[in-house]
């Protein structure tokens, strides 16, 4: 009888494999007919530059996270290919690699000089192995070189134009754009049952658009644990991605923001002096800041808020963050430009049309590092940020034909093509330039959105967020870009969980990151770590 | 008499239902998984059609879309496990043999068992770069040779160890008498030795093939786009917006049925080798 | 007939057998074994050997609270992974090694976690303790009993960590313990049980002598790869909360492959090596005899 049990199981795996290779023969259409049509029509009036003739029959090698043909920041590339194959008859090999392992990849390939990959795609926090290393080349010089494609440069929001700079030079080319903001359900929001009951718990107006953290954590508090959506479960205030490893270092980064970077006195408020606009490290001396009290409050109300959503999130990844969100039990959620993309997809959202967006709040009390005080303004302290990757190309110095890369990074960076990235959400390409908000602030249109699948309100809130975030803050979180800014950040975000759960108190997780910052900034050398940070954060001494 | 042995009967099957839940329980959970759309996976539904909506999109796209990838790289791990397997398992062999049926003098037995043994100590990220940097070399990056050598040196302590111990197990009478009769102890080892051990070479075969099966650092450290194994496929299903648990599921299914065809090939000679050993003995 | 020759007959072809795996592990490990000990002693940024630093890296490696942290929850794994694996593993080889029907499909269903890549059980058994909405904690609350944070709690995610390994890896020590237990003669079984000696009784002095090789050999094995654990935390928590799953072998690859830190990444290592020697000393003191 167990033989002929075990045939079974054999036969019935065959069929199973058989009827797998089936559904590989019986092949579908991917590229909707919308999407060839708009690409078609972009493609003929993006500027196309002169290809070299020298580069036909050419092929070079991008390094970029394994997302597959449809999905974030590869998906563009395998896209686009064909139409840069008819237009200069050149073409790319494309190295997907797993997101984890992006860094040991790229960073041994260039280390061991194998140069297996020409171009890089890759987060922006690299640039400063990157420089220190010589391992990219700058790329001022395709500017005005007839060959390329002309870009706007101009038209990106400050913030993100800095991150594809070094010093004088340019690096990146011009193609998404990153940064967390607050997402909330505006129908909850604005339902004057909830505004009532919320001014008689807590005493002051529902804020609708909060502007301070301390409105968020009320906000958070209020909604978590009731049960708002009428699904018999309790429900939770606000949902965050905190696991280590899962990015959620990029939330401590945008929270605190504004606790640490205080304003310069004067005229320029966006000066970077020894004690403004300082995130980091103390640029005299290298110390670190991060045990500063104005780390360790933000640390503070960071925990605050963690208890305002689902004790399980300090083990959540962006999925399952996301998802609690999407599927209407969470009242709020702070991350990057995902979420507006994925609210709009019925497959895992089922709060399209209820999409608020606010962006980043900031906090009245701010420490003085130089009067070694807490400042209390009177308007909340707005300090913008660049969260997350903002994934761009870069030209890595052992490409055998570096223009030929330049030829396609700056095509991809032409508006018109830069901007149908952005209006197709699956490219996982945030909108970032004027050509992307809506008029008057820009240039889009609406109806570029909501042809893609964009509700036109959420479109809105989502597109006011972001460009209030990036055009009308005064100034944005300093971007670490110096070398080792992995591990900096790893040790943050390891200690960072340590006091999230309890393990240790935020003033004891932010002396054991001092600690452990001060150990790789000796171990890098300390002179040259600080000239190098110097160099990043455009501190030019006083 | 006859009420104990129905009461071990009853304790033996409560305890094979639990264990066959539990062995089974992940598969049936990936299995859904791979069917459910995005949203569903994180919310609990056990029972397709009943609970939820199943999807067939999550296994049309992989095997459409990445199809050709997944296929490589099925067949590269089959090609690692299968060729390291093998050559642990002759080397492994040789070796177990000769530990069991000799007395070394110059380097005692247990100190050569415990060298050998000592190969499994070091952490494999200690040693990735030096491995690295010899391949890189020898111009075998990115090359299947290169994981099949280097699992099989993992083998084979696993191989030498487990066939060790079951040639000690066999009575030496008669390899004794076969050597007696004029034959080499080469062909003792090949003509008598190694079928009454079958079993545990099997065994052994199924563990060096299960570890090579397994093994990510390496294959990820060696391989870039020709040579690459399912393992390293599985960990490429992390994007920039987490894990994806449905192509997790998928990969995780197809990397486990080649195995378990190979199992079950292989289950009949287990069985084979039983009886033969029963009826020669 | 063949007394007198060179070599007795018992001693013929004595190297032939053991010379191939020598020349192998010689070629293939100690090179790299080598070139590990000598990077210990120095500082490296990016795979470039900066200069000699002497004992320095061990100094910081072992100054490092990390370090103890990892060395705490790297022995307490070990020491949880194997008893369950090979109890339960030694249970199950025990019950199974008898004639019924069955018997074989239990086998074969027994082999497949052991090919299912540590990654991807890592990231089902996310989704599987899943706190929020996964069978596990639902199951739980159905029974009426408080939901476990899983995941999410210093203790539970190494909890989670050791049941997901004990899922792979029970079916190893099984595999090798039932073929062990079955090339074992019947008639010692038979004769036992004819003199009704009782089953506790018969495993104590005949089953457990029998298999105490094998059985250590099992044991040695799971303990060297428990001490070597990655692929688990690393896709399951990503050696979180905090640092709460975090293993030495862990220290080792975001040292060396992530940080580029060589030097300290290899000092670990040839500490755990180190430390997995003195172990394996034990065992070998013990055991060494069943090894002549």
């Amino acid at each position: 009888m167990s033989k002929l049990f075990k045939k079974s199981i054999f036969w019935g795996l065959v069929i199973v494999l058989l009827f797998s290779l089936s559904l590989v023969v019986f092949a579908q259409e991917e590229m909707s007919e919308l999407e060839k049509k708009t690409a078609d029509e972009v493609f003929a009036k993006a500027d196309k530059g002169q290809p070299d003739p020298a580069w036909e029959g050419k092929k070079f090698t991008i390094a970029v996270l394994a997302s597959g043909p449809h999905g974030a920041i590869s998906g563009s590339l395998y896209f686009w290919r064909p139409y840069w194959e008819q237009l200069t008859g050149a073409t790319y090999d494309i190295a997907e690699i797993p997101f984890g392992e992006l860094q040991a990849k790229i960073f041994t390939d260039l280390a061991t000089g194998m140069g297996n990959y020409d171009c890089l795609i890759g987060p922006s926090f690299f640039y400063g192995d990157y420089i220190a290393n010589d391992w990219i080349i700058p790329v001022d010089k395709y500017f005005e070189d007839p060959r390329m494609p002309k870009w706007d440069r101009e038209s990106i929001a400050l913030p993100i134009r800095e991150l594809l700079q070094w010093g004088e030079h340019w690096y990146g080319f011009n193609n998404d754009h990153d940064g967390m903001v607050l997402y909330y359900r505006k129908d909850l929001f604005n339902d004057p049952q909830w505004q009532a009951q919320f001014k008689e718990e807590y005493g002051y107006d529902f804020p609708v658009s909060p502007t301070t953290w301390q409105e968020v954590l009320d906000i958070a508090k209020f909604f978590n644990g009731k049960d708002w959506n009428g699904d018999g479960k309790t429900d939770f205030g606000i949902t965050m991605h905190l696991k280590v490893g899962e990015q959620g270092f990029f939330n401590y980064i945008a929270l605190a923001g504004s606790f640490v970077c205080m304003p310069a006195p004067g005229d320029d408020p966006t000066k970077v002096t020894r004690y403004h606009n300082m995130f980091w490290f103390d640029p005299e001396t290298m110390d670190p800041l991060i045990n500063t009290p104005g780390h360790v409050k933000a640390l503070e109300v960071l925990t605050e808020l963690t208890k305002a959503g689902p004790a399980a999130m300090v083990g959540w990844g962006l999925g399952e963050a996301w998802d609690v969100f999407l599927r209407g039990n969470a009242a709020m959620c702070f991350t990057f430009g995902d979420v507006g993309t994925l609210s709009q997809d019925p497959r895992v959202s089922v709060i399209q049309g209820k999409l608020g967006v606010a962006p980043i709040p900031g906090s009245k009390e701010v420490y003085d590092l130089e009067s070694k005080q807490w400042v209390t303004l009177e308007e909340p302290n707005l300090v913008g940020n660049k969260c997350g990757a903002s994934w761009h190309g870069v030209i890595s110095s052992y490409a055998e034909e570096p223009d030929m890369v330049a030829h396609f990074l700056s095509w991809q960076a032409t508006p018109e093509i830069n901007h149908w990235n952005v209006a197709w959400g699956w490219t996982g390409i945030d909108p970032g330039t004027t050509y992307d908000f809506l008029e008057p602030v820009g240039t889009a249109k609406i109806e570029d959105y909501t042809t893609t699948g964009y509700n036109a309100e959420d479109i809105t809130q989502f597109l006011d967020a972001y460009h209030t975030m990036w055009f009308e803050y005064p100034r944005s979180v300093p971007y670490l870009r110096i070398a080792g800014a992995a591990d900096y950040i790893e040790s943050l975000d390891i200690h960072m969980s340590e006091a999230l759960t309890g393990q240790a108190t935020p003033q004891q997780a932010w002396d054991r990151a001092a600690q452990d910052w001060n150990r790789i900034t000796d171990q890098l050398g300390r002179e040259e770590q600080k000239e190098f940070y110097k160099e990043a954060i455009g501190y030019s001494g006083e | 008499m006859r009420k104990k042995r129905k009461w071990t009967n009853i304790i033996l099957w409560i305890v094979i239902a639990v264990a066959m839940i539990w062995m089974l329980f992940p598969f049936y959970w990936a299995v859904i998984t791979s069917v459910k759309k995005p949203a569903d996976v994180f919310r609990l539904s056990f029972i397709p059609f009943v609970q939820f909506q199943p999807t067939l999109e999550n296994w049309r796209s992989e095997l459409q879309m990445r199809g050709q990838e997944i296929g490589r790289g099925l067949k590269n791990s089959l090609i690692i496990g299968v060729c390291s397997a093998v050559i642990s398992l002759c080397i492994g062999s040789l070796a177990g043999y000769g530990l069991a049926r000799y007395k070394y003098h110059r380097v005692r037995n247990r100190d050569i068992t415990m060298w050998i043994l000592s190969q499994r100590f070091l952490p494999p990220a200690a040693v990735v770069i030096p491995f690295f940097l010899i391949f890189k070399n020898l111009g075998l990056i990115d090359s299947v040779v290169s994981l099949v050598l280097i699992n099989a040196t993992f083998g084979i302590p696993f191989a030498v160890l487990v066939t060790r111990d079951a040639f000690r197990d066999l009575p030496e009478e008669i390899e004794e008498s076969a050597l007696v009769d004029g034959c080499s102890r080469f062909q003792v080892f090949s003509r008598i030795a190694l079928p009454l051990a079958a079993p545990a070479l099997v065994a052994a075969g199924i563990i060096c093939f299960a570890f090579a099966w397994n093994e990510f650092l390496f294959a990820f450290i060696m391989s870039y786009s020709k040579a690459v194994p399912m393992t390293v496929l599985i960990a490429g299903t992390q994007d920039t917006q987490g894990i994806q648990f449905w192509y997790v599921a998928t990969r995780m299914l197809m990397a486990v049925v080649p195995p378990t065809i190979l199992a079950l090939t292989v289950q009949r000679y287990i069985v084979q080798g039983l009886t033969f050993g029963a009826v020669k003995g | 007939m063949h007394k007198g020759k060179r070599v007795p007959l018992k001693e013929q072809g004595k190297h032939l057998f053991i010379v191939p795996v020598i020349v192998w592990l010689l070629v293939f490990t100690i090179f790299p074994l080598l070139y590990t000990l000598y990077l210990s002693f120095h500082g490296s940024r990016f795979l470039q050997v900066t200069k000699f630093v002497g004992l320095g890296n061990y100094i910081n490696v072992l100054s490092d609270y990390r370090f103890w942290n990892a060395f705490r929850v790297t022995i307490t794994f070990v020491i949880f992974s194997v008893i369950l694996t090979v109890g339960l593993g030694l249970l199950l080889a025990l019950l199974f090694n008898r004639q019924m029907k069955g018997v074989q499909v239990f086998r074969t269903i027994c082999t497949t976690p052991l090919f299912t890549a540590s990654v991807a059980l890592g990231y089902m058994f996310m989704i599987i303790l899943y706190e929020e909405g996964g069978p596990v904690n639902n199951f739980l609350q159905a029974l009426g009993a408080n939901t476990i944070p899983w995941l999410s709690h210093p203790r539970w995610a190494l909890i989670s960590v050791l049941i997901a390994d004990m899922w792979q890896w029970t079916p190893f020590a099984f595999l090798v313990l039932l073929a062990a237990l079955q090339a074992a003669p019947r008639d010692l079984y038979e004769a036992a049980s004819l003199d009704s000696a009782s089953g506790w009784e018969i495993f104590r002095h005949i089953t457990l002598p029998l298999i105490s090789p094998t059985l250590g050999t099992v044991i040695i094995l799971r303990t060297v790869e428990a001490f070597k654990v990655f692929d688990l935390p690393f896709a399951l928590t990503n050696g979180g909360p905090g640092l709460a799953t975090r293993t030495l072998t862990f220290n080792v690859y975001t040292n060396g492959l992530r940080d580029q830190d060589l030097g300290s990444a290899t000092a670990t290592a040839v500490i755990l090596l180190l430390m997995v020697l003195a172990v394996s000393q034990v065992f070998f003191r013990r055991y060494g005899s069943n090894y002549d």
